[in-house]
């Protein structure tokens, strides 16, 4: 039938079609509107990315353009507002954004803490923007992670401290300017002192993980909580994070916990129950920074005392203490377990070093989200295959539990390794199961547990069946 | 054979399509003036198939009570009457069991959601007044109170369908083939006409008087239409002689038919010589608002683009190349473009650059032949005109910084278009659904908007990209 017009007119139509789609759909080339070169296309620019430092409302700009681009796997959202009414933004990444997908481990990042730092909050912005990039690219590695991690990442907890740093003339920052929140307050002191109680309990016997009891209460009523703090507090209750980073600058290394000395002193190496994993996943995000991990590489400034890093990672404690970090209380609150990335030894470097910085950490931003998906996981629930919420997993020889989330699952970090794994819950038998957990991926182990209740049926059922038994036998 | 009559019928569609607002949906659009024609259009040779096939048997009967009547005057010639309302109920039925087989028509037939079949939904469900007389009322000799019909009934009856379809092919096909079968003799013919002219006239006068646009269409219709009516019967009867010699005729037949209505309506607008071009209402606006003389050119160039434009798609869907659907959305893609153009040439002076935006779509088109080069570099100018005089009465108050967020924002967008419709390709869907999209940008930036992630200015200029689309 086409024929009948010739190949003329079979090529005409094609061009209408594609035509009559590209007026509706074709945007703008950078290149058509010449009229008016902006400052911000001046600088580097790679697949969108736009390697040059953003302030608030370039930062929203950016986020809004990762969620245009990629609506299909990505949301905004805010946990509150800055001490001078900024939002605090995070873009979410995952196959049904908005959603938690039973079984799927949610991920943080969160950078800018101390708002002269600001590499952590540039390089969050090039991930969102590339991990949008990769996945329509069809990158595997991606597109795998997107479909079964739910990944936030929030370029700033402290943007009022970024804009003061920023507001700065000159390319030379001052160390502290813009380190605290408009309040003056160091959000990295600022979080409940954890640690402390957790040394106690070491001491005298209690529980050393989920310590924050009647967060309503402590939270909202401390009067000496940064409103940052308290959204991230809300945040970290709300979500059933797994794994999280917490991006810095000053420095060049991975950071664990426990960032507070037992004893009280100026450092001393303070392990946690889970510093196996933790060395583990330090080593996953410096293994990957050819700077960070370089052991040739002389320290930032010439006195300072890097003795205690390894192969680009330190124990926090070991290196210099840190009472109140959000680190340890996310640890100590909840099931997240957080690392401090250290991304650069100067704080505020210039804009031009900006794509040297993301070539750097790329690797390792990836490497590090993979992380999540290791150990053991899976659910817990009822015999009726209700899920048990709250439920505690413990680990023989580790001394610290992590609970099941609202859909009963759970996700448990471990090193490679032969472990006994208990599930249990109040009103419930518990039950242990032997796990062989390898480097990756995560091993998927079930519990269904028995409520005392039906266990009591089953007993006076088994006895009755037994005095039948008996009288049939007996003839009584 | 089935393509070019589809091609035919989508001719008339594209040509005589009233405005139509929304994105073409599967489940058909709202306007039934569009699918009455384009059934007005097919009737007459569904007409001629029935016809031949069984008039000859039903009519045998009737023609024997007309001879002996024929000498009086049209107006007392109720039986005359009474056979033309019911050989259009018999050739409507027939008509509808004839089409199923080629699934263009069924009553009310709700369950395939096949877009000829809806439109012929809406047609149906439309036509109410009229057609549920014919079906509830065996004979069509009744009102609606059971009083039989009159002589002035039946002509308003006629008068009142024509109307409503819009289409004087009615008449010419009732007229016709009374002429052909010998129940009427040409004076005759000429008196029905005027009286149904007459009546005609008095429904548009009454309608003109509520609405405010619609006396241009159909007054000038109606008078071209009755200047002409002798030229068109006799044709209409050739062609009916030429049928009755082969099937295999037919669709040549038929597009004859229809191309020479096509040709005598667009020569019956020639006075005004974008008449065509109204059923493009925005596009239409556009052309009206653009009056001084030192326009006049542009205005040309507007016109003979469109024109060119709409025959090119008339002849893509002719011969096949693409569908008719495809056809009408490209066309209405490119009204609603035309719309916004306009709108942004009013705005231009509240928000210099958010107009810069539009001037998108004229840039961009893969040229693959000569002719689309020259229709691509056609449309440019005209959006480069309308541009370009936004441009010129720019203050240019604003500055570049706003500009670049919303070009970022276009470049995010058509980065989001093409890997839904890439990734959608490979699925089996054919398409993705935009109208869904929109619904859900429009949301989601009215959330964003709430919780302070997006400016209400950012989630309109997204609304209104993705609104242009």
């Amino acid at each position: 039938m086409a024929g009948r017009g010739g190949r003329a007119l079979l090529a005409l139509c094609a061009a209408l079609a594609a035509c009559g789609w590209l007026l509706g759909a074709e945007a703008l080339e950078p290149g058509a509107s010449a009229a008016g070169m902006r400052r911000r296309r001046r600088l580097q620019q790679e697949d969108g990315i736009s390697f040059e430092y953003h302030r608030y409302p370039e930062l929203r700009e950016a986020l809004v353009s990762v969620w245009l681009q990629c609506t299909a796997i990505s949301r905004i959202y805010t946990v509150g507002r800055s001490f001078e009414g900024r939002e605090l933004l995070v873009i979410e990444l995952s196959d049904n954004p908005g959603v938690h997908e039973p079984g799927e481990p949610e991920f943080k990042y969160i950078g800018n803490m101390h708002g002269n730092e600001a590499v952590g909050r540039e390089l969050l912005i090039f991930l969102a923007q590339y991990l949008c990039n990769e996945y329509q690219k069809g990158n595997e590695t991606i597109v795998k992670l997107i479909h079964n991690t739910r990944i936030h990442i929030m370029p700033s907890l402290n943007p009022d401290g970024f804009e003061k740093a920023a507001s700065q003339p000159g390319e030379l920052k001052d160390w502290f300017v813009g380190r605290s929140n408009a309040q003056g307050i160091d959000l990295n002191r600022n979080f409940p002192d954890l640690d402390r109680i957790v040394y106690i309990n070491e001491k005298e016997g209690g529980p050393n993980n989920h310590l924050l009891k009647n967060l309503k209460k402590i939270v909202d009523q401390n009067a000496k909580l940064a409103p940052e703090t308290k959204a991230v507090i809300h945040w970290i209750m709300d979500i059933p994070f797994v794994l999280s980073a917490n991006l810095h600058g000053g420095d060049l290394v991975a950071n664990y916990p426990y960032d507070e000395t037992r004893s009280g002193s100026a450092h001393e190496y303070s392990s946690c129950p889970d510093d196996a994993i933790f060395q583990s996943l330090a080593r996953a995000y410096s293994s990957f920074n050819p700077s960070m991990s370089d052991p040739n590489r002389p320290p930032c400034r010439k006195n300072d005392d890097d003795s205690s890093f390894v192969d680009g990672t330190t124990n926090g404690a070991a290196w210099y203490s840190v009472p109140g970090g959000m680190q340890d209380f996310n640890y100590l609150s909840s099931n997240c377990f957080e690392i401090t990335m250290e991304l650069s030894c100067e704080k505020f470097p210039p804009e031009e070093t900006l794509k040297t910085y993301w070539e750097d950490n790329k690797n390792s931003l990836i490497s590090y989200l993979e992380q999540v998906h290791r150990g053991v996981k899976g659910f817990v629930r009822d015999l009726q295959g209700k899920p048990i919420a709250n439920a505690t997993i413990s680990v023989e020889g580790i001394d610290h539990d992590v609970t099941s989330a609202k859909d009963g699952d759970y996700w448990r970090l471990l090193v490679p390794g032969n472990y006994k794994l208990t599930a249990s819950a109040p009103g419930y038998l518990a039950i242990t199961k032997k796990v062989a957990v390898p480097y990756s991926p995560a091993v998927g182990v079930d519990f269904e547990l028995e409520s005392f209740s039906e266990r009591k049926e089953e007993e006076k059922e088994e006895l009755m069946e037994w005095w039948k038994m008996m009288s049939e036998t007996l003839n009584f | 054979m089935g393509f070019l009559w589809t091609g035919t019928w989508i001719l008339v569609l594209v040509v005589h399509s009233s405005p139509i607002q929304a994105f073409p949906k599967p489940e058909g659009s709202q306007d039934k003036l569009v699918h009455n024609r384009e059934l007005s259009a097919e009737r007459p040779l569904n007409e001629q198939i029935a016809e031949a096939e069984s008039d000859k048997i039903k009519n045998i009967y009737s023609p024997e009570n007309k001879p002996g009547e024929s000498n009086y005057s049209f107006v007392d010639n109720l039986n005359l009457l009474k056979a033309i309302t019911e050989k259009e109920k018999i050739e409507k039925e027939r008509q509808s069991v004839r089409n199923s087989p080629y699934d263009n028509k069924l009553n009310m037939e709700d369950v395939d959601s096949t877009k000829n079949r809806r439109l012929i939904d809406d047609y149906d469900s439309t036509k109410s007044g009229l057609d549920h007389k014919f079906q509830d009322d065996p004979d069509g000799l009744h009102q609606l109170d059971g009083t039989p019909l009159t002589a002035e009934d039946i002509v308003q009856k006629i008068a009142t369908r024509i109307y409503e379809e819009n289409d004087r092919g009615v008449f010419d096909k009732i007229v016709s083939k009374l002429l052909n079968l010998g129940l009427i003799t040409e004076s005759q013919a000429h008196t029905l006409e005027d009286e149904v002219a007459e009546v005609l006239q008095k429904l548009i006068s009454k309608e003109a008087n509520s609405y405010e646009e619609k006396p241009n269409k159909p007054t000038s219709k109606t008078e071209s239409q009755s200047g002409k009516i002798p030229e068109k019967v006799i044709p209409m009867a050739a062609i009916q002689d030429g049928f009755a010699n082969g099937e295999n005729d037919e669709t040549v037949s038929n597009t004859l038919t229809l191309t020479n209505g096509l040709e005598r309506r667009t020569k019956t607008y020639s006075e005004d010589n974008f008449e065509e071009l109204q059923y493009f209402p925005n596009f239409y606006a556009l052309l009206k608002s653009i009056d001084s003389e030192k326009e006049a050119k542009e205005k040309e160039t507007l016109i003979t683009i469109m024109k060119t434009l709409i025959d090119f798609v008339k002849m893509m869907v002719k011969y096949g190349t693409i569908s008719p659907e495809e056809g009408v959305s490209y066309l209405e893609n490119l009204d609603e473009t035309i719309a916004l153009q306009t709108k942004n040439k009013l705005e231009k002076n509240v928000t210099d650059n958010k107009s810069k935006l539009f001037s998108a779509p004229s840039m961009k088109s893969h040229e693959e032949t000569d002719s689309t080069k020259e229709e691509a570099a056609k449309m440019e100018k005209e959006y480069g005109t309308l541009k370009d005089s936004t441009k010129d009465d720019n203050p240019r108050g604003k500055t570049d910084e706003p500009k670049g967020k919303t070009e970022a924002y276009l470049e995010a967008i058509r980065k989001n278009i093409e890997w839904l419709k890439k990734h959608n390709t490979r699925g089996n869907k054919e398409d993705y659904d935009l109208s869904k999209m929109k619904d859900f940008i429009n949301q989601q930036t009215e959330a964003y908007v709430e919780k302070g992630i997006l400016d209400k200015e950012e989630a309109d200029a997204i609304k209104r990209i993705y609104s242009s689309l």
